[in-house]
């Protein structure tokens, strides 16, 4: 008796062990509960699930540096490793990649939310419904946040401004350098003409977040921007073009832009607009070259808020999608936050992470004017056809 | 007897077959591909021995080809025009700047329908054109303290007066040089910045001004008087350095050639003993403005460029931008284009030149205004 007891048990264990190893075969989420031994000598490997990611250029040094972190941590959705197949791209280029077709993402993360709003605002034309939103965060989420600031040679932005930007930042730039007589008119022949800079709005998100901050403040405006603001004010328009023009060099990538800024010297450009957190990869660089590079916060300004948008169409399946969100918590997560904060300059988005946290680059370069709070208004970004209303001016009369 | 001739001829055709198949494998495993580079000779000092040293390396495609550079020194517009005559077809153009880049591309654009130059070429090192002079020569005019200029040169070269009137009659004429504009970078920039002085502007050149009648005077005044020498500044700064103060006062050429000459002439003193030929030579930063010389590495848009090409090309660029590479173009003069590394020793003053200059630039101009800046100069 005690024997066919034995027996029964022994079968009912081999038919739980069989029922698992072929629920595993149906089912990778059944893998991890199956015998280690049998289940590695028996199953094969589950295919991971990739996810295709397109990322704007300012983020790859991060990405690069945590994607394999990520990938390393075997993290798991339905018993299936993610891997991340990211290609590095212009934030515009981006969306217009995917509009066009030539690009399928399942997550894309530009600059910025405003590329998002515009292609929520352009892609119902091809895909019959927005396939993003910035407004549900449970498929786009931001992760890294940087301001738009005003890097400049701390001697000549004195000369012009004072010891902290006023209001009235913008007029007075643009009256300086449409002036022919440059920086004479601060008493200083010597540095030549106002080189002032921001790169190609249609090739880098810093470019077109200066334009449209540029915009609103002309408009004395903080929101509510509209196309007949832009096409319908003569006033406007002359402001904008002869500062516009008046830009020696607009640069590709605010990355380079700032590189370059450093590595020329005030001979080539005294000021330019860029993110805070290009300005933070070379402050070390720029200390003991060419005089004292500083940091200004305008009056008001835009944030790049570097969402990461999981893609609304056929191609990304609920499992890709779950993947993605595994990916997007490991990216939010404090010690990758951290990495961002240290070694990029980016303000983290969760409150695990501080400023103040030791190494901090805010700390560090504290006296090259930094702020751990940024005293400037963030303005709220107009609809998608608004912006595109802007880039489409910018490119008919200013493009190089 | 058959069957064992039979054996053996079946072994021989195997034994063969096994043989082509390794040499076919070593001969794939072996295959190179060639980077032409044509060069600004300015950084030929830079260039030529990291060549060696990346051909020494055997680097490889990831296709597994051997990297073979071959790189020469030419005048950065003259390689221009050969390649658009089909003379030269080069992997990578690296010349002295980018000024001359829009006429590059409206050129290559009229015989091939495109652009030259695509994208944004990485600069490989950085340095600014300035006026070189004979140190006691420029500290007769005031130099340091006084701020020099291209227009002050202009007005000396034409000026009836000589060194007598600064009190060394010994010196003789103020005689002032720059390499040919067909040719050089830094010809055309001379005469640009010529123009610019006529024209007292520093950005904006225009057409009208090229054609305003005082401005044509003045560059013709200004080129009645220059004595200039060859298609290539390496060279011609060579020659100015051999042939001393009496050959030349002073020549456009860029920062790195003179500390380059300072390092060597430094190095000479404390062999040689100091001699009165050794007369130190500084840089002038105009005050009115500069151009850089930014050596892009151009991987030029030319059909017959192949891809395993361009994956060699790109490998060198990289080797030549990273820190080591970078290190030697500061010991040679140059500004690294790599910003983590500090402008050091030999950018000091004992080498001629001063890291804080220069001050603003002039503003590079549109395609036919720099051509017309050009056809001024009828030489």
């Amino acid at each position: 008796m005690p024997r066919l007891i034995n027996w029964i048990l022994f079968g009912v264990y081999a038919l739980t062990v069989i029922s698992v190893l072929a629920a595993s075969l149906i089912s990778p989420a059944f893998r991890a509960v199956a015998y280690a031994p049998v289940r590695e000598l028996i199953l094969p490997p589950p295919e991971p699930i990739t996810i295709n990611l397109l990322y704007s250029t300012e983020k790859e040094a991060w990405l690069e540096e945590v994607i394999p972190l990520f990938e390393a941590s075997e993290l798991t959705v339905d018993g299936r490793s993610v891997v991340v197949s990211a290609k590095k791209m212009g934030s515009r280029e981006m969306y217009l990649a995917v509009l066009n077709g030539e690009e399928t993402p399942d997550l894309i993360s530009p600059a910025s939310s405003l590329q998002i709003a515009i292609l929520q605002d352009q892609s119902p034309d091809v895909f019959g419904r927005p396939i993003v939103n910035m407004a549900d965060t449970a498929s786009c989420r931001s992760l890294l946040r940087t301001p738009l600031v005003v890097v400049a040679w701390k001697e000549r932005a004195e000369a012009l401004w004072g010891p902290s930007l006023s209001g009235d930042l913008w007029k007075r730039l643009h009256d300086v350098v449409v002036n022919p007589q440059g920086w004479d008119v601060y008493g200083h022949p010597e540095w030549g003409y106002v080189k002032f800079g921001q790169t190609n709005p249609l090739t880098s998100n810093s470019g077109f977040q200066a334009i449209l901050l540029m915009t609103y403040a002309y408009l004395g405006k903080t929101d509510g921007l509209t196309s007949a603001d832009i096409l319908s004010n003569d006033g406007y328009q002359k402001w904008f073009l002869d500062l516009q023009r008046a830009i020696p060099e607009f640069g590709n990538s605010s990355g380079t832009y700032m590189k370059d800024m450093v590595a020329f010297g005030p001979s080539k450009y005294d000021m330019i607009v860029v993110y805070e957190s290009a300005a933070i990869e070379q402050a070390a660089n720029a200390i003991g070259r060419y005089g004292e590079l500083h940091v200004y916060y305008p009056p008001t300004t835009l944030w790049s808020d570097h969402p990461f948008c999981v893609l609304n169409t056929d191609w990304v399946t609920s499992e890709k999608a779950r993947a993605a969100q595994v990916l997007l918590d490991y990216l939010a997560s404090d010690p990758t936050q951290r990495i961002a904060m240290l070694k990029y300059g980016y303000r983290p988005v969760v409150s695990g992470v501080s400023l103040h946290d030791r190494g901090s680059p805010f700390s560090q370069y504290a006296r090259m004017g930094l702020q751990a709070e940024v005293p400037s208004v963030a303005l709220q970004p107009p609809s998608g056809a608004v912006l595109n209303t802007l880039l489409d001016f910018w490119a008919r009369n200013v493009q190089p | 007897m058959k069957k064992h001739i039979q054996t053996g001829l079946s072994i021989l055709v195997f034994a063969s077959l096994v043989l082509s198949a390794c040499r076919a494998a070593r001969e794939a495993a072996g295959s190179q591909v060639t980077v032409s580079i044509v060069y600004g000779s300015e950084k030929r000092e830079w260039l030529e021995p990291l060549v060696e040293q990346f051909n020494n390396e055997k680097h490889q495609t990831p296709n597994g080809a051997t990297i073979v550079v071959e790189a020469t020194p030419m005048g950065s517009l003259e390689s221009i025009a050969l390649m658009l005559e089909g003379q030269l077809q080069p992997t990578v153009w690296s010349p002295a700047s980018s000024v001359y880049v829009p006429v590059a591309n409206a050129e290559w654009r009229k015989k091939f329908g495109n652009d030259l130059v695509t994208g944004t070429p990485n600069d490989l090192a950085l340095s600014p054109v300035v006026i070189a002079m004979w140190k006691p020569m420029a500290e007769a005019l005031g130099w340091p303290d006084k701020p020099l200029g291209w227009a002050d040169v202009a007005t000396l070269a034409t000026s009836n007066e000589d060194w007598a009137a600064y009190g060394y009659p010994e010196w003789g004429e103020f005689k002032f040089g720059h390499t040919h504009p067909a040719f050089s970078n830094s010809g055309v920039v001379s005469i640009l910045a010529g123009v610019y002085a006529g024209a007292n502007k520093q950005r904006d050149l225009t057409l009208d001004d090229i054609h305003n009648p005082q401005v044509a005077e003045f560059v013709a005044e200004v080129q009645g008087t220059i004595i200039f020498d060859g298609s290539s500044t390496a060279f011609f700064a060579e020659r100015m350095f051999k042939n001393g103060p009496f050959y030349l006062s002073a020549a456009v050429l860029y920062e790195n050639l003179v500390v380059a000459q300072e390092t060597k002439r430094l190095a000479a003193r404390e062999i040689l003993h100091w001699t009165p030929e050794q007369v130190p030579i500084v840089a002038i930063y105009p005050k009115e403005g500069t151009f850089w010389a930014n050596n892009p590495y151009i991987l030029v848009n030319a059909p017959w460029v192949t891809d395993e090409q361009k994956a060699a090309a790109e490998a060198f660029e990289q080797f030549l931008l990273d820190k080591p590479q970078q290190l030697k173009a500061l010991e040679v003069g140059f500004r690294p284009a790599d910003t983590s590394i500090p402008l050091t020793s030999p950018l000091d003053a004992e080498h001629g030149v001063d890291i804080n200059q220069p001050q603003t630039i002039l503003e590079a101009p549109k395609a036919e205004v720099i051509q017309a800046a050009q056809s001024l100069w009828s030489r």
